[in-house]
């Protein structure tokens, strides 16, 4: 499979606090990678670094072979290919649903108007939210806003789409119907890289499950390797702590 | 719904047509202004200044009835004994006589920066003034006299020392004002701008008299009934150049000697008779009315003055803030630039940052009246450079505004949330396209209502433009309340005035809120389903 990411040898410190620590990894392309860890382990960061949303100490992000670090590389035009979804949904308050998916596409990738509002259409009935295109986000439930978040990601037809704790700000009955999208979207090939506390998805949705630890990885491998039989001790007990049942 | 909305957009423009219906009359003042300013190196013209608010030396009225002369720059007539004076000597320099009308704190400054060619104002000519202007000769002299209430306490005072325990003022900047230390014992009241603003204070009671020179005395106490002039046989101290009046010219000019030359042909009969015709002549009834029946006349006869008040206020203040909230924008935005990555960008963000700093904290420190001195006098004294009255009263207003604006701007790019930035940077946005899509359109909303705050702030504090030249509402009611001595009814109609103009655009900016947040509730989406 192609390479799409290749992070090698990241670090990002704030201050004097080493948050990333010579992070090696890769995504391929309609990989779904899922990375889990505990709270304060770097994997918000990690995913912050790779679409530079925080600028990295040290290391490389190849994206199609080219150092994206690298001085003279356009960021913007990087940043179209990554799709984000964040925790707090981040959707554009003064636009309307609709808007919020077709906004970047007019003024960035410089679709028209029309053209926008069809690729927009498309993936707003994607996740179920194409009735309510003339909606303002206040006026929305958050699995709703949560859903056309990521159709507004998807409206880029960026490369890979990165998810940050999805549904860790949605009340419980919401986080089935963003799950639901998640996993149309991973069986339909499309490459993801999510930050989760859902280890049911992780384990039933991702072809690869990365565990991070105080800004390492301590381990990877397919979801049955990691679930079932991890090698690290801090991977045992992560997982004992957060999945009592398998003990 | 959208029935609804054509309406309301009807019912809004056919309250603003009332307001701006002056705005036709303001843009032909705004063209007359500024053929005046290309008019300053004109040699052909004399340009006189005047407050055409003190009769019988000089008034405003509304036709060239008794010999009046066009106002420069709008749509009144100037009359007054000094107009008559001014003819004389116009037509025997052989030049077109312009009228100025100009505030009193503004005359000399006016003078000194080449604005006007001579003041002829009921101005002394004291020792304070000739440090800074030369006068001509005498032209007028008069006594020292005292308004006071007719039936009052002071009614039959012989003497100055009559008015001891009694509370008097005079004019600011005047000989008028230093001359009452001459009463054993009097309350000496703080200094007023005007005469209008003493009669109000008289009528009112909060002043037992006033200290006026004999023709203001005859009528005041003529055109209002209630007021009384008391002749002293006891009088002031004065000295020859305080009761004397003269006209202004600039220092070392070649007037002078004309002027002086004009002045002695003209006899002391010729004077007196000119004096007796002003007094006879000058606006105002002496019919007994009720105050709302003066309201109506007052505003029959100076409707269209009150008009092209309201309407160069609107203009002035309307163009002045949206230039201002722009203005504020642009500073707000550069301010919440984040820092670079860059050494050197960083060093001219600093430095961009400090001249922003100082330009904020320089208009939002000092006041507008005194800037718009230093800017529209300055401007000509250090530079030449002669603006047009209304073209600086905007100029003022707008960077006074946007020293505001940047300040609320920058709190409100502030107050949104992280997350929309990031989203918007995380779908391939720059700063710029962030700003312009997502974050201002938010911040602009939640600064909207500030925005109405600083937009009515204007509307009210144009009044001090008169300073400047500029004739607005407060000026223009001024002017109606020196000819007719009813300073309550007029600044009544202009109270009322100032509160529809304000509530107005109150109005107008909520509507526009509403209209920018959109209907509370979303219609479903049906043909897709
Ligand atoms: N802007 C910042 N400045 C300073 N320290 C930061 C900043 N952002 C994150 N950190 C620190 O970096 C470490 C990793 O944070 P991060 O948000 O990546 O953790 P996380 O794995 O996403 O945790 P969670 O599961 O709670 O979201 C934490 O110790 C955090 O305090
Ligand atoms: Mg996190």
């Amino acid at each position: 499979m192609e390479k799409i990411i290749e992070v090698q040898h990241l670090s990002k410190s704030f201050g004097t606090h080493e948050v990333l620590k010579d992070i090696d990894f890769t995504v391929k392309s309609g990989e779904v990678v899922c990375i889990i860890g505990s709270s304060g382990s770097g994997k918000s960061t990690l995913l912050r670094c790779i679409n530079l949303l925080e600028q990295p100490t040290g290391g490389k992000i190849i994206y199609k072979g080219e150092n994206i670090l690298d001085d003279k590389h356009d960021i913007y035009q990087y940043r179209t290919k990554l799709g984000m979804v964040f925790q707090q949904f981040n959707l554009f308050n003064n636009h309307n649903v609709l808007s919020n998916c077709v906004v970047g596409q007019v003024k960035i990738l410089k679709r028209t108007q029309k053209e926008a509002e069809e690729v927009a259409m498309k993936f707003l009935k994607i996740v179920g939210m194409d009735q309510y295109i003339k909606a303002k986000p206040k006026q929305l439930s958050g699995g709703q806003k949560q859903r056309v978040a990521i159709a507004r990601a998807l409206s880029m037809e960026p490369d890979v789409l990165l998810f940050d704790e999805p549904t860790s700000a949605l009340d419980p009955e919401m986080v089935g119907e963003v799950l639901k999208v998640m996993k149309e979207l991973a069986d339909n090939g499309l490459t993801m890289l999510v930050v989760t506390h859902e280890m049911g998805f992780a384990k039933e949705v991702s072809d690869r499950v990365v565990f991070m630890d105080q800004g390492v990885i301590v381990e990877e491998g397919s979801p049955e390797q990691i679930f079932q039989n991890p090698t690290q001790e801090r991977t045992k007990e992560f997982l004992k702590r957060t999945l009592p049942e398998l003990a | 719904m959208i029935k609804k909305l054509k309406i309301q957009i009807i019912v809004v423009l056919f309250l603003m047509s009332f307001l701006f219906g002056g705005f036709v009359n303001v843009a032909q003042t705004v063209k007359a202004a500024q053929n005046n300013a290309t008019t300053v190196e004109n040699d052909n013209v004399f340009r006189v200044g005047m407050e055409a608010g003190y009769p019988p030396f000089n008034w405003t009225q509304q036709d060239d009835s008794n010999g009046g002369v066009r106002i420069a720059g709008n749509e009144e007539f100037a009359g007054g004994y000094d107009v008559e004076i001014a003819k004389i000597i116009a037509e025997q320099l052989g030049k077109e006589l312009v009228i100025v009308k100009t505030e009193w704190d503004g005359l000399v400054p006016a003078l000194q920066s080449g604005k006007i060619d001579a003041i002829i104002a009921g101005m002394s000519p004291t020792a304070e003034r000739k440090e800074t202007i030369d006068f001509s000769d005498i032209y007028y002299k008069s006594d020292l006299v005292m308004v006071v209430l007719k039936g009052g306490a002071y009614e039959e005072a012989t003497s100055i020392h009559d008015f001891s325990g009694a509370k008097v003022t005079a004019q600011l900047n005047t000989f008028h004002y230093s001359v009452i230390d001459q009463i054993n014992g009097v309350l000496k009241q703080t200094a007023m701008d005007n005469f209008t603003a003493m009669r109000v204070a008289l009528q009112s009671g909060i002043i037992d008299g006033y200290v006026s020179e004999r023709p203001e005395g005859v009528s005041a106490s003529a055109k209002n009934k209630n007021f009384a002039m008391i002749e002293f046989s006891e009088g002031f101290v004065t000295n020859e150049e305080d009761t004397a009046i003269s006209v202004g010219v600039a220092k070392n000019s070649e007037l002078t000697g004309k002027i002086n030359e004009i002045l002695a042909g003209v006899s002391q009969e010729e004077r007196q008779q000119l004096m007796d015709e002003a007094i006879k002549n000058q606006p105002g009834t002496d019919t007994e009315q009720s105050s709302i029946s003066w309201v109506v006349s007052i505003l029959k006869e100076n409707g269209p003055m009150f008009v092209r008040g309201a309407g160069m206020t609107l203009l002035i203040s309307m163009v002045g803030t949206i230039l201002g909230f722009l203005l504020g924008l642009i500073v707000g935005v550069i301010k919440t630039i984040p820092v670079p990555v860059k050494k050197a960008r960083r060093v001219l963000q600093r430095i961009v940052h400090a001249l922003l700093a100082i330009y904020v904290e320089v208009f939002r420190g000092t006041p507008m009246i005194v800037q718009a001195m230093v800017i529209y006098y300055g401007s000509a004294l250090a530079f030449g450079i002669h603006m047009n009255p209304v073209g600086a009263a905007i100029f003022i207003v707008s960077i006074n505004t946007g020293a505001y604006m940047s300040e609320i701007i920058r709190g409100g790019i502030l107050s949104i949330d992280k997350g929309q930035y990031e989203a918007a940077q995380a779908i391939g946005m720059n700063h710029f396209q962030t700003m312009c899509n997502v974050v201002l359109p938010q911040a602009i909303r939640n600064i909207l209502p500030a925005t109405g705050n600083e937009f009515v702030i204007n509307i009210k504090d144009t009044s001090v433009l008169n300073v400047i030249a500029v004739t607005e509402l407060y000026f223009q009611t001024k002017s109606v309340a020196g000819n007719n001595f009813r300073y309550f009814e007029s600044f009544f109609v202009a109270c009322v005035i100032y509160f529809v103009m304000t509530f107005t655009v109150t109005r107008i900016l909520r509507y526009l809120e509403k209209r920018l947040d959109g209907p509370a509730n979303y219609s479903m989406n049906q043909m897709q389903v």
